[in-house]
């Protein structure tokens, strides 16, 4: 048995305020969100310090022990970003702590500790200034302590490797030694942060704390805890979103099974609460699986029966096709297009994605007569809790979220409704009960990526630049995961990719549709960027091809000169605007590393692409081969401009698993519907990359000192179009469809 | 009924049916959660373990048909393959982790049968375990990196 993960002194601080059940800026409407209400308070433990265990815990997200055992609390999830590692070199850095005494343990969820949802690529970007305070404060503390013990100035002392020197004298304290009289010291509200050049962690590559229990088989995931007199369910959802259970037949009683339940499930606008079905309960999994399997339900009626994906992309076509709603127009795109000049037009599409974890969705709950304890591998602890205490009408305070790993997550695991499934069980059985999504529950339930409709038009001058631009988008929106009435595109939605284009042409009209699924629709890794990011390279591909010009010469003379350019995108922290000099930068070196002019081998093919997402900057170069008619992407160059990086192994890590999902999702990547069904349901009908397929990946990661920006998310948008546009060098087949049918 | 398997050179005992997947026998029963369940239907390759010392899908291995036989899991990997699991770690390979377990278990076997795999054997020894992560390239650098050793 593997014990759940130890959850440092977590539990006990900050109760009752209300859950953020937000994903992005989701709840806040289109008000800015007010990020300093949840930023943590450093220094809100402070009393802690008197505590007779001789523990300074200066904050919430780290405590040193009498030993010197440094232990720095993850608030952030781990799903393979190496999130885990990454915020705690940040805080180490600042500590001066050996990097060998430090434990990383992850924390429940609970606004102590500030915004702990896991997505849209910004945990060290929102975290950053404030655990170099966390590790500053320690720091400091140190280092008076150890002043008072000697009794000289602390101005004369400072720390490193896990000890206080006195400058003067050569005199140096262990941190273990000066804990006990730290800990009595007060908290300093604004602690030196060390420069740049200084810094230890910062900027310099450390393996995964996480990476030696993973090959010990150690690690413990969503599906590896366990309690006693635990049992395992597996659940028979509803085939089609909103129908319910008409009838079923019990199962016969058998060895193992130990209970069947009925269970309510919402439909379109349900957000995060369970599909309902038919519950299996049994003594383990593998009995629950067999007996799920075998059951024969009855479904009522579903206002999706007759939803289908076909029918769902002529109408998406037909929305690019007509006016939508306007949301940018400038100059006379009208007049424009009247005019002389070459005209040029594309519509492009992409399919329904389903995440497809690792790790299929699971969870352990316990629901007591005092309250529930629940271990699962969330995104955001502190939503999951406000749900499940809803769920059990309990105070969040008597509900505790306890994150395990994830086993893959790519935004999946934002949604907990398979967590309210295992708590519902857990209360109506009296028992703790885990719950395991087989791996056809999650094709066929998943919170899909929307599938889209992009069209584009363009009129060329006598030098082949755009002098008109036109761009429309229509895809189902993530709000109808909320409220079903509401089809239309966000304004964040938009954001990604579509409203923030890097550039501006004298006549430029943007507009946008929506409509209703008949799925629930989710943020899967870098979300509408994927589309966007797509349907704009590979037209500016055409209209380089249109023009008779080099792709990355043409694009360069597109961007307007280094500076700034406003363009729309209010997700925290403001004030970072999109940075064409950055850009141009990434665009440059991916010509250069790839060394995009130099002749190639026969049937050898290059395509590029470039995207701004989550405040990065990412340009990627495909290579593909062409032998005896089959294509193959064989390499791929990645140019990454994240600002300020934590762990530089991390980033290239990030950004070769983005060529994989992306590609993924350029070649392979569709989920359709029929009847309301999903007609996909494992790793056969709906394939991802594997290692024979998976390219030679290099990566260059940009020196800056800009603002931390996203990691996890911004490499995959420029990968389907780069594919896409290499193809086209290939083959003169210009693919505006994902997946590429090759 | 009484199993009796060879799990990581000990003898183990379990009540199970004998169409229990060795894969749910291990974690459910003998409480060896290392080896996962990612799939049911030997698609992606999580649950992979060795019997005999080959790569097998222990989602699709029925336990009445591996008594007696010897079945090496992930939690048994450091002492058998130190070198493979070090590599692993030295060349950061896994990011979520979940799949780490069968590419090993695939890994291992791969190197016992060919201590110099080239490129070509690696792919075809390994395109039966899905990494949704993407982390074959560094796979790949660690399979050479022991096989360098051996060479």
């Amino acid at each position: 048995m593997i014990r759940p993960q130890t959850q440092a002194f977590a539990a006990t601080h900050g109760r009752g305020a209300p859950a953020n059940l937000s994903r992005r800026r989701f709840m806040q409407g289109s008000t800015a969100l007010v990020l300093g209400a949840a930023t943590p308070m450093l220094g809100a433990a402070a009393g802690a310090n008197r505590d007779a265990q001789a523990t300074l815990a200066p904050n919430v997200f780290l405590a040193i022990d009498g030993d010197g055992g440094v232990t720095i609390t993850a608030s952030r999830s781990e799903m393979g970003q190496g999130v885990r590692t990454a915020l705690a070199q940040i805080v180490a850095d600042e500590l001066e702590a050996d990097w060998g005494a430090i434990t990383v343990a992850q924390a429940v969820g609970d606004p102590v500790y500030g915004d702990q949802n896991t997505d849209g690529s910004q945990s060290i970007r929102l975290l950053f200034d404030t655990l170099r305070q966390a590790g500053a404060a320690a720091r400091e503390m140190l280092c008076e302590a150890a002043a008072q013990e000697w009794g000289v100035p602390a101005a004369e002392c400072d720390a490193a490797e896990h000890a206080v020197r006195h400058q003067p004298s050569g005199r140096t304290l262990g941190y273990a030694q000066l804990v006990p009289a730290a800990a009595d010291l007060p908290v300093p509200a604004n602690p030196p942060l060390k420069s740049r050049a200084d810094y230890r962690y910062i900027g310099k590559g450390q393996v995964h704390v996480d990476a030696n229990d993973v090959v010990d088989g150690q690690a413990a995931f969503g599906m590896d805890v366990t309690l006693p007199n635990m049992a395992h369910a597996v659940i028979v959802r509803p085939p089609v979103l909103g129908a319910t259970v008409a009838s079923f037949t019990e199962p016969p009683a058998q060895p193992g099974l130990i209970g069947v339940e009925t269970l309510d499930g919402v439909g379109l606008g349900g957000m995060f609460q369970p599909l309902g079905g038919v519950a299996v309960i049994a003594d383990r999994t593998w009995t629950a699986i067999k007996i799920a399997d075998a059951l024969q339900v009855e479904w009522g009626e579903s206002p999706h029966d007759g939803f289908d994906s076909t029918t769902l992309a002529g109408q998406l076509r037909e929305l690019v096709r007509a006016d939508g709603e306007r949301m940018f127009d400038q100059g006379d795109v009208e007049a424009s297009f009247a005019a002389d000049g070459q005209d040029v037009e594309a519509l492009y599409e992409t399919a329904f994605l389903s995440h497809a974890p690792m790790e299929p969705p699971c969870a352990l709950a316990n629901v007591t007569a005092t309250g529930c304890e629940v271990w699962a591998p969330v995104q955001d602890p502190q939503s999951t809790r406000g749900l499940v205490a809803q769920q059990l009408g309990l105070d969040p305070a008597q509900v505790t979220v306890r994150v395990t790993l994830l086993g893959g997550a790519f935004g999946r695991k934002s949604k907990p409704d398979f967590v309210l499934e295992a708590v519902e069980l857990s209360k109506r059985l009296a028992r703790p009960i885990r719950v395991t999504w087989r791996r056809e529950d999650d094709i066929r339930h998943d919170y899909y990526h929307a599938a889209s409709a992009q069209y584009h038009r363009a009129k060329l001058d006598a030098e082949g630049r755009p002098t008109a631009w036109l761009q429309r988008t229509a895809f189902p929106s993530i709000q109808t995961t909320f409220n079903k009435a509401a089809v239309a595109p966000a304004g964040w939605e938009l954001e990604m990719g579509f409203s923030n284009l890097p550039f501006r042409v004298p006549n430029q009209r943007f507009e946008y549709a929506g409509v209703e699924p008949g799925v629930r629709i989710g943020w899967l890794r870098s979300v509408c960027n994927i589309f966007h990011s797509f349907s704009s390279n590979v037209f500016i591909d055409e209209l380089a091809a249109a023009a008779g010009q080099d792709p990355i010469a043409y694009r360069l003379a597109l961007l307007g000169e280094s500076g700034a350019l406003e363009v729309p995108g209010t997700q925290p922290p403001e004030g970072h605007a999109l940075d064409l000099g950055r850009l141009r930068h990434v665009i440059e070196r991916a010509r250069d590393v790839s060394d995009w002019n130099a002749a190639r081998a026969a049937g050898r093919s290059l395509g590029f692409a470039v995207h701004h997402s989550f405040r990065s900057y990412v340009a990627a170069v495909v290579e593909v081969q062409e032998d005896a008619g089959t294509l193959s992407a064989e390499r791929v160059h990645v140019v990454l401009d994240c600002g300020t990086y934590i762990n530089p192994d991390t980033c290239r890590a990030q950004m070769e698993g983005a060529v994989v999902f992306g590609l993924s999702i350029a070649m392979r990547g569709e989920i359709t519907m029929r009847d309301g069904r999903v007609q996909q349901d494992n790793f056969d009908g709906y394939p991802v990359l594997r290692m024979g397929e998976s390219p030679d990946i290099t990566v260059e990661l940009v020196a800056s000192d800009a603002l931390p920006a996203g990691v996890g998310e911004p490499g995959v948008p420029p990968v389907p179009p780069a594919f896409v546009n290499a193809v086209f060098a290939a083959t003169g087949n210009r693919h505006r469809t994902l997946p590429v049918r090759a | 009924m009484a199993v009796e398997l060879m799990v990581n050179g000990s003898r183990r005992r379990l009540e199970a049916p004998e169409d229990t997947p060795l894969l749910w026998a291990l974690r459910d029963d003998l409480g060896l959660t290392g080896t996962k369940f990612g799939c049911g239907r030997a698609l992606c390759g999580a649950c992979t373990v060795r019997v005999e010392g080959v790569a097998t899908r222990s989602c699709q291995t029925p336990i009445g048909g591996v008594q007696g036989k010897a079945i090496a899991t992930i939690e048994g990997l450091r002492e058998s393959h130190p070198a493979l699991v070090e590599a692993w770690v030295a060349n950061n390979v896994p990011q979520c982790g979940y799949c780490q377990a069968g590419q090993l278990m695939s890994a291992a076997a791969l190197l016992d049968g060919n201590p110099t795999p080239t490129d070509a054997d690696i792919d075809a020894a390994m395109s039966g375990n899905i990494c949704r992560c993407g982390t074959y390239g560094r796979i790949r650098a660690a399979i050479k990196q022991v096989a360098e050793g051996a060479a």
